[in-house]
């Protein structure tokens, strides 16, 4: 089955059997949800670095990595589908956390079901905190399979070991 | 067959798209940077799938960009060596979308993603460009080499800077 046409179905598919009635409408609700969802988590991991550098990196990389969009096209001998998928990234920096947001829209090919919250729904929660000896605990809140390559790369941002870029066209 | 395609919310999307639809259409509208001005930029490549049954390539287009950021396509270059000497316009903003696109040798998948920057190469002055796409991570850093020896890593910047510049 298509790629779009499975979504669609799996989203009918929740509404029809009241599974899943809304989505997290804040980073907060997401914190809340995420690790009992199906196929979500919460992972934690400490940093050697400071939670100053750890907070300019996250302003630096996600606007330059994650302000994109990925257009997914399917064709077969008898269809022809078009996914196109906006990401969305927010960094909220104070003195006690820094959180990066990940929001993600379908423009086009998917039909959502429920309420998207502005700028989209949430797709990973990364909140950094300052330790004393100039290391920094992580905690990350997301899905557990198919997004990879967005979660080390998050993870190499604040660790300093690989601040590249994911190539968002391999995850989902 | 299934292609994504992902583009920088901001920037040139249109341009890009269109060079890889071609591309993709067996067409290419993308022609060969002439590379024949001095060589003030090494760009440096290493390209790893991650995955035996996918191959990876990377390429740098080369734009020329105007008094009012609207940029013209000039020519792209293909990295195919570890090491390929390019040389950019010294004295005025060129823009440079370096592009990362795989194919599965066993699915009929590709897919497409680029990074962006603004450039303006000072005359006597070496940029050394390192471009790495590992595990479906890809980095794209570019230092300037004075000729006094002073080493400066340089931000991408896109084209909103010469906007606001």
């Amino acid at each position: 089955m298509p790629r779009f046409l499975s979504l669609i179905a799996v989203s009918v598919s929740l509404m029809l059997t009241a599974c899943v009635t809304s989505h997290p409408q804040s980073a907060e609700e997401f914190r809340v949800a995420a690790p009992d969802a199906f196929m979500g988590m919460k992972e934690t991991m400490e940093v050697d670095r400071p939670f100053s550098a750890v907070a300019a990196t996250f302003r630096q990389k996600a606007p330059e990595c994650l302000s994109v969009k990925v257009e997914m096209t399917e064709r077969s001998a008898t269809s022809y589908h078009v996914v196109v998928t906006a990401y969305k990234p927010t960094v909220v920096v104070n003195n006690n956390r820094a959180e990066l947001h990940v929001q993600q829209t379908h423009e086009k090919g998917v039909l959502n079901v429920t309420e998207v919250p502005d700028g989209g729904y949430y797709l990973l929660v990364a909140d950094a905190y300052p330790l004393n000896d100039g290391r920094t605990r992580l905690e990350l809140f997301g899905p557990s399979r198919g997004y990879d390559v967005l979660i080390r790369a998050v993870k190499g941002w604040a660790s300093g070991e690989n601040l590249g870029c994911p190539d968002m066209t391999k995850i989902g | 067959m299934k292609i994504r395609n992902a583009q920088a919310a901001h920037g040139i999307a249109g341009p890009v798209l269109i060079a890889f639809l071609f591309a993709m259409a067996g067409c290419s509208g993308l022609q060969a940077y002439p590379n024949k001005l001095d060589k003030n930029l090494q760009v440096r490549t290493q390209l790893q799938s991650g995955s035996v049954f996918s191959k990876v390539r990377a390429s740098m287009s080369i734009y020329q960009v105007n008094s009012e950021c609207q940029i013209e396509y000039e020519g792209t270059v293909n990295l195919r060596e570890p090491h390929v000497p390019v040389g950019v316009p010294a004295g005025r903003w060129s823009y440079l979308v370096f592009d990362f696109s795989s194919s599965g040798f066993l699915s009929n998948t590709s897919t497409s993603t680029s990074s962006r920057a603004l450039l303006n190469p000072q005359a006597g002055t070496r940029y050394d460009v390192d471009v790495t796409y590992r595990d479906d991570i890809y980095n794209v850093t570019i230092r300037s080499i004075a000729s006094d020896g002073t080493v400066l890593e340089l931000p991408l910047l896109g084209l909103e800077a010469c906007r606001q510049a």
